[in-house]
């Protein structure tokens, strides 16, 4: 592993774990909503769902716009991997403009962690891939919509949904009722070095 | 800094306080309001330095002796380290050759990722009744629910139990399907010294912080029989692009956790025995049933109501459950329903939108009824049955569990106190499945 960052890791760790953060659902979902309410006020947008891989919040992403089997929809530079999901999910991945795109997507890395917000476009929901951090895989989804976030967190087993209650399905919006369901759910301790990660902005590093 | 740690230890409990007023009704409770918390999963400067040192490695690295450990742990062939129970699942069902448009054979009482793990396979699940001692798949019912779709039969060790595996197993073989374990609740359990994750062709595991042996907040893993399979399942990870990694922070923390875990357990099989022990000597409480040669890592407990042991029989049963769950959360003790509702009752079953458009419940040769009628034992368990779920789940301490012991005891030997509770019941109370549906 390269030596910067695994000192950033190691120094964000040590801080995760000398907060006494454990792993309970309902106590550290904090950990969660932290990151959220961070990246929220980072894009300026405010509906903000942490996913436990990049393909689970590319799902969540696409779903949120419809964008589900049977559908098609435009990538540009699209990867490998991310075509052979949306194939997966049996959504066609096909040619267009700038103009039909339906959302950025921006890797964050050790490089770029500090302005990352300066990659975004005019776009009203933003796809962020943090896996290089090096936490292991995380997603997130930042959007102005609140319907597009409500359809992905109904994607998540243990979506936002039902971990405030416990209780779940009983939604009177059609479009809101579940179908399928991933568990998506990150864990609270990537979630936490994920926040560190952002909140200190690289700033220890040993340069 | 947050703790966790305990800073006030519970009083020794004493027979006599079954004897006391109940604290329903403004006596003293069992367990004191601020003494009732329970502590899990435990952390110890083991885990903090395991973390340590497995951020000197390479993340593979970590998650892979991880995944080597607990597989060897479990006696398992292969195994793939995930994100989560589900995608465990997911990935054993591919592996042992799931494909659109397939049936497999679930319980109906499960959690609901059970059911989603293969719709995510794009498989159709067909739900079968549960047994009513071990509430584990109704191994009967397989056979009558085979069709020339069925792939695999995946039974759930529900709350710890194993399911009927042998059984099972004679049919998988006859028909020429494949067995499939969720094994999500049942870390160390086994069927005559074979551990559960071992014993089908393939299994999924949950190993997220709710559970017996959890990892670093979420993760699972899935087991297989054969490399066959287990190639099969890294092939689709690699075709579809779907991206299940288990975080090396996750897998560190099992490292360290995985050398406890013999230990939680024989704690955690001594406190079920206690309270057992004590349940059977109560008329109104019995406590789960577990089958020779089986053993039960009680990741849940799950305790049977005999209304009609104390003359309640002219009373409703949910509403004798009801009452007692008021009456025993007065003292403390959280024992309450876990799920509500058979699982093709909720929504995603319900509608059948899949992954959008009906995909793929539109692949099945005849649309598939999901009713909930169809499973009189589970409902019937339902309005019956009270869970402890994860009271019994960490190194709790010996008077805790006592206590729990003696707030049953003390309900017990007060079935007017429950007909008074059940009197003033409103009359609107809903039977618990026609209430909403429950995740957990």
């Amino acid at each position: 592993m390269d030596k910067r960052k695994q000192f950033q890791i190691s120094f964000v760790l040590s801080r995760v774990l000398n907060s006494g953060i454990i792993m309970s659902i309902e106590k550290n979902e904090k950990e969660i909503k932290g990151l959220e309410k961070f990246i929220g006020k980072a894009t300026g947008l405010p509906y903000v769902s942490v996913f436990n891989s990049y393909t689970g919040a590319l799902h969540g992403a696409l779903y949120g716009q419809d964008l589900v089997h049977g559908t098609s929809t435009h990538l540009p530079d699209i990867t490998e991997q991310e075509d052979n999901f949306l194939a997966w999910l049996g959504i066609t991945s096909v040619g267009g403009n700038e103009d039909n795109v339906p959302f950025q997507r921006i890797r964050v890395n050790w490089d770029n962690i500090h302005n990352f917000e300066s990659l975004m476009e005019e776009h009203s929901t933003l796809l962020l891939d943090l896996t290089d951090l090096g936490f292991g895989p995380c997603g997130i989804i930042a959007t102005n919509q609140e319907l597009i976030w409500k359809k992905s967190e109904r994607l998540k087993i243990f979506g936002a949904f039902d971990l405030r209650t416990m209780w779940t399905q009983e939604e009177s919006n059609y479009e809101l009722q579940p179908g399928v369901q991933f568990n998506y759910r990150i864990s609270p301790l990537v979630a936490a070095c994920v926040k560190l990660s952002l909140l200190r902005r690289g700033e220890h590093n040993e340069d | 800094m947050r703790t966790d740690f305990i800073k006030k230890p519970l009083d020794f409990p004493s027979e006599s306080m079954v004897n006391e007023s109940l604290a329903y009704f403004g006596g003293k409770a069992i367990l004191p309001t601020d003494n009732r918390k329970t502590n899990f999963p435990y952390i110890t400067k083991e885990d903090v330095m395991q973390m340590l040192v497995s951020i000197q490695h390479e993340p593979e690295n970590v998650v892979g002796e991880f995944s080597e450990k607990y597989n060897k742990y479990v006696g398992a062939n292969f195994s793939i380290p995930t994100a989560s129970g589900t995608s465990s699942l997911h990935l054993a069902l591919v592996g042992v050759g799931v494909e659109p448009g397939d049936e497999v054979i679930i319980p109906n009482f499960t959690f609901i990722a059970t059911a989603q793990a293969v719709i995510a396979a794009k498989a159709i699940p067909v739900f079968t009744d549960v047994d009513p001692d071990t509430f584990c798949m109704d191994a009967a019912q397989v056979e009558s629910l085979i069709t020339k779709r069925t792939k695999v039969v995946m039974p759930v060790h529900v709350h710890g139990l194993p399911a009927n595996l042998p059984m099972l197993q004679e049919i998988c073989l006859k028909h020429n399907l494949k067995l499939v374990e969720d094994a999500s609740h049942a870390h160390s359990a086994s069927i005559d010294g074979k551990v559960c994750g071992s014993i089908g062709d393939a299994a999924g595991q949950s190993l997220m912080a709710d559970k017996n042996f959890p990892v670093g907040g979420e993760g699972g893993i899935s087991f297989f029989k054969k490399e066959e399979y287990y190639e099969r399942a890294i092939k689709f990870l690699e075709e579809s692009g779907i991206d299940y990694r288990m975080s090396w922070i996750a897998a560190a923390f099992g490292i360290s956790q995985l050398e406890r875990l013999p230990y939680y357990d024989e704690v955690r099989a001594r406190n079920a025995q206690y309270l057992s022990d004590a349940l059977n000597e109560t008329k109104l409480f019995e406590p789960p049933k577990v089958p020779s040669g089986y053993k039960h890592s009680y990741n849940m407990y799950r305790i049977k109501l005999h209304r009609e042991n104390v003359g309640l029989e002219d009373l409703e049963d949910f509403k004798v459950k009801e009452a007692i769950q008021q009456l025993i959360m007065e003292e403390g003790v959280f024992a309450r329903e876990w799920q509500n509702r058979p699982i093709p009752g909720h929504l995603p079953f319900q509608n059948k939108k899949g992954f959008g458009n009906g995909y793929p419940f539109t692949l099945a040769d005849e649309e598939r009824k999901y009713e909930m009628e169809d499973y009189p034992t589970t409902l019937s368990m339902f309005r019956n049955t009270l869970t402890i779920c994860r009271e019994l789940r960490s190194p709790i301490e010996y008077e805790r569990i006592q206590s729990y012991a003696l707030a049953f005891k003390k309900i017990d030997q007060n079935p007017e106190a429950i007909r008074e509770v059940v009197s003033k019941m409103d009359s609107s109370i809903k039977l618990p499945y026609e209430k909403d549906a429950r995740l957990g």
